[in-house]
């Protein structure tokens, strides 16, 4: 026994993997005199890179002399980009949608054309706008997020005002003395039309539906590679960790402020009602990032292109996380018709840090990690990640199976080191309350673990599975045939439904 | 019998997860409490500074915070971590910060004199006093700025002397308003049209550096677009209308501010500018200060 423990030992400190074997960080030039907090980014079919910055410069970066030059200016908060056909770009910023053009050709983007600001502004800060997401059809997708009630809403505000709700107008709009109020606002607000809603607008913007609502502060919209808009959002009142959703038509995810919108709305004031009715009403998150573990602020979803990571991965998602030092993968898996996915931690422990708020993929395989702070914890500039094209030690896919997990391995496992694996399993409270601790954690014993004949398959058969429940999948002690360390040690995966 | 033994089990995972004041840390406060530099809250080290000894303090300012600080956030109550909970955020936070000191942090705007902020003539969205919030601020030139109202689609008002100081706004995550740096001279309550409601805002196209606003007013499209009169003296407003108007319009002013109008077109009746219907396909207005 005592030889076993010695030879684990020499063979960590002999075979410790780190990100920085398979991928190099280096912080780009930030442009002179420029606050290089990052909203938005998105890449040229030529491979220069567009960013959008807090004050609101749009700019360009060519990797190739590492350049930079203005394209527009004076945006309030863009939060999100998606570059167009003929080079124009959609810039979501606080008060709209807006579409930068260059139509005379000079590098330099002359008209800023309103594309959509059909929906209410309180004033309150924390009424970020995010996206557009475009489907397959060309239809825009835009977050509207919540107020705080850090603030009050101000006097003047867009669009309408609801009445439902404790406070009224007047009250809700009080700047000296608000905190007298702010107890009875709710710990965040939708009192202007739309907050907290996912609208779907056509190609044009012309037309928008109200597509989905329970949203909070919903800094990530996107497609998967599949085709399902997936949107992450932040802990806090009626989340009691962040969540990873696949947004629906129709559907209510969870925070009830957005509610007083919903067309032919008569259940009186959503923040009073039955959290039990809420809590059917709500769709339930496809994966879950729990706070501290994993991630307290998870950002942009993206889909990974070819050339960037190892062949088996690329299709995957990816989503930038501001406040813990990582990014995040996302293993997706289908059971009984619904998508839910395990999250894990990816460039952890890298050189990366914290404040990745969005990411960009430059055409030579580069990651663009553009980092905010926004007064929050975080961090400023760009970081560009590149992989060295050696193939390292992670996990490839995690799969609900009968009674457990189906995990797959980038490479062959050391048989002698997968019965380390541990699994514990919690809910979460559902609940005004700012975040919730674990619920009902507990651990789940590992019953067997069967290699496959591929020598990367294991079956973990656990002694429960509890639907409706996270599982953490603690894979630390896993090493692959030659001794590797795994790269992204623990996943966390939300049984929606068991197979 | 049977349900007891998974509840012993996940309370005893939970007390020894619980104790670790670390990780209350960082899913609790780290988002807006930094080691050395404020961020939306204080520094670990100011905080050590203000609570040393006072364990019993910051675990009564932690369950029910209130506003202490100018310009700063009020922290939301962390009642949920409980007292046990937040002496162990207590006890890490004295331990971590125990010797460190402060980064300094520079007073004022990093970025005052930035390419984009110092440029004139400048074109910024920002959250501006006194106005909607979907504001746009226009500097002119070096010593003429306005505010325009892209949600009511309508000019606000117009000051001399500086541009904006936007870093209340900017040094945080918008709570705070721009400044207006210098003295407002001209506003208007409400929009010189006479059928402004509900207007529509199509944007702006940047022509010699300054905005050409364009927004529709019912069945028409407006374009309006501001130049400086000299040495700070007022302002030139000029009006396109598409389709010309069929009926002739009138503009009303406001009569109560210190300021004579004047126009390339129309006859003035005090305030109100008359136009007939050809003369409001395209006309300019003078605005200068008494």
């Amino acid at each position: 026994m005592k030889l076993r423990i010695l030879s684990t030992i020499f063979c960590l400190s002999v075979s410790a993997s780190a990100w920085t074997d398979y991928f190099s960080f280096e912080k780009i030039p930030n442009p002179a005199g420029i606050d290089p907090q990052v909203g938005a980014m998105d890449t040229f079919e030529d491979g220069r890179i567009a960013v959008a910055f807090h004050r609101g410069e749009v700019m360009i970066y060519d990797p190739s002399d590492k350049s930079w030059s203005l394209f527009a200016a004076g945006m309030q908060e863009p939060l999100g980009m998606l570059i167009e056909e003929d080079g124009s770009i959609l810039v979501m910023q606080r008060a709209e949608l807006t579409r930068l053009k260059d139509a005379d050709g000079d590098g330099v983007a002359e008209e800023y054309q309103t594309v959509f600001d059909d929906f209410g502004m309180s004033g309150n800060y924390h009424e970020f706008s995010y996206g557009p997401a475009r489907d397959a059809d060309g239809n825009l997708y835009i977050a509207l997020g919540i107020a705080s009630n850090g603030a009050s809403m101000r006097e003047e505000i867009r669009g309408e005002f609801s009445e439902i709700g404790k406070l009224n107008r007047e009250e809700m709009s009080t700047r000296g003395g608000w905190r007298k109020f702010k107890g009875k606002a709710g710990r965040m607000y939708a009192r202007v039309a739309m907050r907290g809603w996912v609208l779907k607008l056509s190609p044009d913007g012309s037309k928008a539906e109200a597509f989905a609502s329970g949203f909070r502060s919903p800094n990530g919209i996107g497609f998967d590679a599949k085709g399902r808009l997936l949107v992450t959002d932040n802990q806090g009142d009626w989340r009691p960790t962040s969540p990873l959703y696949e947004v629906k038509e129709g559907q209510f995810y969870g925070h009830p402020a957005s509610l007083v919108w919903k067309e032919g709305w008569k259940e009186g004031d959503p923040m009073e009602m039955d959290v039990n009715k809420l809590n059917e009403m709500q769709d339930p998150p496809a994966g879950y990032f729990p706070q501290g573990e994993l991630a307290n602020s998870p950002t942009e979803p993206v889909v990974v292109p070819k050339g960037v990571l190892p062949d088996d991965m690329v299709g995957q998602t990816l989503i930038g996380e501001m406040n813990q030092p990582t990014l995040v993968r996302v293993l997706d898996d289908v059971v009984n018709g619904e998508f839910q996915t395990a999250l894990l931690p990816m460039f952890d422990g890298s050189p990366l840090g914290r404040g990745n708020n969005r990411i960009a993929f430059g055409k030579d395989g580069s990651i663009y990690v553009g980092k905010t702070a926004l007064s929050w914890a975080g961090d400023s500039g760009i970081t560009r990640i590149k992989w060295n094209g050696k193939p390292f030690f992670a996990v490839q896919a995690i799969k609900a199976v009968p009674s457990g997990f189906a995990v797959r391995f980038t490479e062959k496992v050391d048989p002698g080191t997968v019965d380390s694996i541990k699994v514990e399993s919690n809910t979460y409270e559902y609940w005004k309350n700012y975040g919730a601790p674990k619920k009902d954690l507990q651990e789940i014993e590992v019953t067997k673990v069967e290699l496959l004949e591929d020598g990367k398959t294991i079956i973990l058969k656990l002694g429960e599975t509890k639907e409706g429940y996270l599982h953490a999948i603690d894979m630390t002690g896993v090493r692959a045939t030659g001794g590797s360390e795994l790269l992204g040690k623990k996943a966390w995966y939300q049984l929606n439904e068991a197979p | 019998m049977k349900f007891i033994i998974p509840l012993l089990i996940s309370t005893a995972l939970i007390a020894s997860a619980n104790p670790d004041g670390a990780l209350l840390f960082t899913n609790n406060c780290s988002a807006c409490h930094q080691l050395d530099k404020m961020v939306v809250g204080p520094s670990l080290v100011e905080i050590r500074e203000l609570y040393k000894g006072k364990p019993d303090a910051f675990v009564r300012w932690s369950i029910n915070p209130g506003k202490k600080r100018k310009n700063v956030i009020e922290m939301p109550a962390m009642v949920h971590v409980g007292e046990e909970g937040l002496l162990e955020i207590y006890e890490h936070i004295m331990k971590v910060a125990e010797g460190v000191k402060a980064q300094k942090q520079a007073k004022g705007d990093p970025f005052a004199v930035s390419p984009t902020q110092a440029k004139r003539p400048q074109i910024q969205r920002i959250f501006m006093p006194g106005a909607g919030p979907a504001s746009i601020a226009v500097a002119l030139d070096d010593s003429m700025s306005l505010c325009w109202d892209a949600g009511e689609c309508r000019f606000r008002y117009a000051w001399n002397g500086g541009f904006i100081d936007g870093y209340p706004y900017w040094r945080g995550n918008g709570n705070e308003f721009a400044t207006v740096l210098g003295n407002i001279r001209y506003v208007e309550e409400k929009s010189p049209f006479p059928e402004a409601d509900q207007p529509k805002f199509l944007g702006y196209k940047i022509e010699n550096e300054l905005p050409v606003f364009r927004y529709q007013l019912a069945s028409r499209v407006v374009t309006e677009t501001f130049s400086a009169l000299p040495d700070g003296g007022g302002f030139t407003r000029t009006f396109t209308i598409s389709p010309t108007p069929s009926a002739s319009l009138e503009m009303d002013f406001p009569a109560n501010q210190t300021v004579e109008y004047s126009s390339d077109k129309g006859t003035w009746d005090g305030s109100k500018l008359k136009l007939a219907p050809a003369e409001s396909a395209a006309f300019t207005i003078n605005i200068s200060f008494k």
